[in-house]
């Protein structure tokens, strides 16, 4: 029913398609002229810019308040880094040991992998599950 | 003739109130789905059984467990896009890319990025391609015990990739297959726009701000198609009451607004060597001081590329297979979207057959 040119639904449907694309278009024209890149880079040159400024003023306060700058926090940063992948090593063998320990047979023997055997299905003459 | 072309024109009264019905019934499931829409997360994603085999900072590396009793001989890296999570290619069950190619047999490694972090601002591209991919081949060779490793590219995932390849060009890829992987980045228009070299700082915005916020990342995305984001909004809320087309929506919706920040130093490459000079579409690219010249590389190729890409235009893309040295290289140009080509519905019906069909018959 909902495919029948006359169908309300339908027709918004299509035009809001076409609206959706007709704007796309639109943009992409002007997004894609070289004035907009100008005037977007000029403007975001000058946010960088401020950000620049307000950091280091920041920074100089945090000095100033004995309060750990950024540069100390990004120092206590890379600790946890190696103290986190110390750990994920950690996980990765304790995950090897349990995957070992699951895999043990009945008879106390450990279960390999699955057999890296298989053929592609025109090998074998037809598909495989 | 007449007779039926007026029946279509005017649709009988039982059709109306039908039609008024089924709307009705619909305001009423949106009222009660939106809601729950908001009341509640999203479906869990990236959830098929893995384990991270060595992370180091920004680079994890996945194992997925095997989900078939006999699988290939040589196990398959996927190298993911560092501007997003690897979980698009492992959705939910079901929709899942990773438990495709686990259920047809495939061992299955992934490289997945999470952020850089303020410190690591300083990777290159070196650190990318010199570094973090041959170390994960490296411990996908030590983990399967073999020796051959297949590699899979998404989109930068498939750039890195081919500077791997270039450089490493004796081994030990055995193949390579990209997904919609962008060579001549002149052609990617707006992106090359955005990035105009006359009004764009790029050394100022890397030295001010370190890494690149995933903001600024996902606004660039976003403004390709600057209409599609509302229009999403009103679909979404036309279709509230339809739990799969809620359910595909916060999947994909979730996944694109987890952009990644950029390295600064790796973005600077980028900006420079890539989308200024375009070296890896002319052959000059070099990685550390390293020719990374993709006529260099042999090994058999698949390229997948979507017809209606809005990111990586199909006129950037193209020139892969041309330029490649394999003899052995085929293009697949399929319906769909950037993101479409290898996630969701279509995807199941175009990309991964194919993939299995040419994947399997090379990795024995």
């Amino acid at each position: 029913m909902s495919d029948k040119p006359n169908d309300p639904v339908q027709v918004w449907h299509t035009m809001l398609a076409e609206m959706e694309k007709g704007f796309n278009a639109m943009a992409n024209q002007v997004m894609g002229s070289e004035q907009f890149s100008r005037v977007t880079h000029q403007l975001t040159g000058a946010s960088v810019g401020a950000q620049k400024t307000v950091g280091d003023l920041m920074e100089r306060y945090l000095v100033s308040m004995n309060l750990p700058s950024r540069a100390q926090m990004v120092s206590m940063g890379e600790r946890l880094q190696s103290i986190e992948s110390q750990l994920n090593e950690i996980r990765a063998l304790l995950n090897r040991v349990h995957a070992d320990v699951a895999s043990q047979g009945s008879n106390g023997l450990a279960m390999p992998r699955p057999p890296r055997t298989k053929q592609p299905p025109s090998a074998t003459g037809g598909g495989t599950p | 003739m007449n007779v039926q072309t007026n029946a279509n024109a005017m649709p009988d009264i039982a059709q109306v109130g039908e039609r008024i019905q089924t709307e009705v019934q619909r305001a009423i499931q949106r009222s009660i789905k939106g809601v729950e829409y908001f009341a509640s997360s999203g479906p869990a994603l990236g959830s098929t059984p893995k384990d991270i085999i060595h992370s180091k900072g920004t680079m994890n590396l996945y194992h997925y467990r095997p989900l078939a009793d006999e699988i290939y001989r040589i196990p398959i890296l996927i190298v993911m896009a560092t501007t997003n999570r690897g979980y698009i290619l492992d959705m939910v069950p079901g929709q899942s890319f990773i438990e495709f190619l686990l259920k047809k047999g495939f061992d299955v490694y992934m490289l997945d990025w999470t952020a850089p972090r303020p410190e690591e601002k300083s990777l290159r591209m070196e650190d990318y391609v010199l570094g973090f991919i041959p170390d994960c081949i490296r411990r996908v060779q030590e983990d399967s015990g073999e020796t051959d490793v297949n590699v899979i590219g998404y989109c930068f995932g498939g750039v890195l990739s081919l500077l791997y390849g270039s450089i490493f060009n004796d081994g030990p890829m055995k193949n390579l297959v990209c997904f919609t992987t962008p060579i001549d980045f002149r052609q990617m228009k707006l992106f090359q726009n955005f990035s105009d070299r006359r009004y764009f700082d790029v050394d100022k915005l890397v030295d001010s701000v370190g890494n690149v916020p995933p903001e600024m990342i996902l606004s660039s995305f976003e403004m390709l198609r600057p209409a599609s984001r509302a229009v999403g909004q009103i679909q979404l809320w036309e279709n509230i009451w339809n739990d799969e087309f809620v359910k595909s929506y916060r999947m994909f919706d979730r996944w694109a607004q987890d952009t990644l920040p950029l390295a600064g130093e790796y973005f600077r490459t980028t900006t420079k060597d890539l989308m200024w000079d375009n070296k890896l579409f002319n052959g000059t690219m070099t990685v550390g001081g390293r020719p990374a010249d993709i006529s260099k590389i042999t090994v058999p190729v698949l390229h997948a590329v979507a017809e209606h890409d809005h990111i990586v235009p199909y006129d950037a893309a193209k020139h892969l297979i041309a330029k490649i040295g394999s003899t052995d290289k085929t293009e697949i140009i399929l319906k769909g979207g950037h993101v479409s080509l290898v996630a969701g519905a279509n995807a199941i019906k175009r990309l991964w057959p194919k993939l299995d069909s040419w994947l399997s018959e090379r990795s024995t």
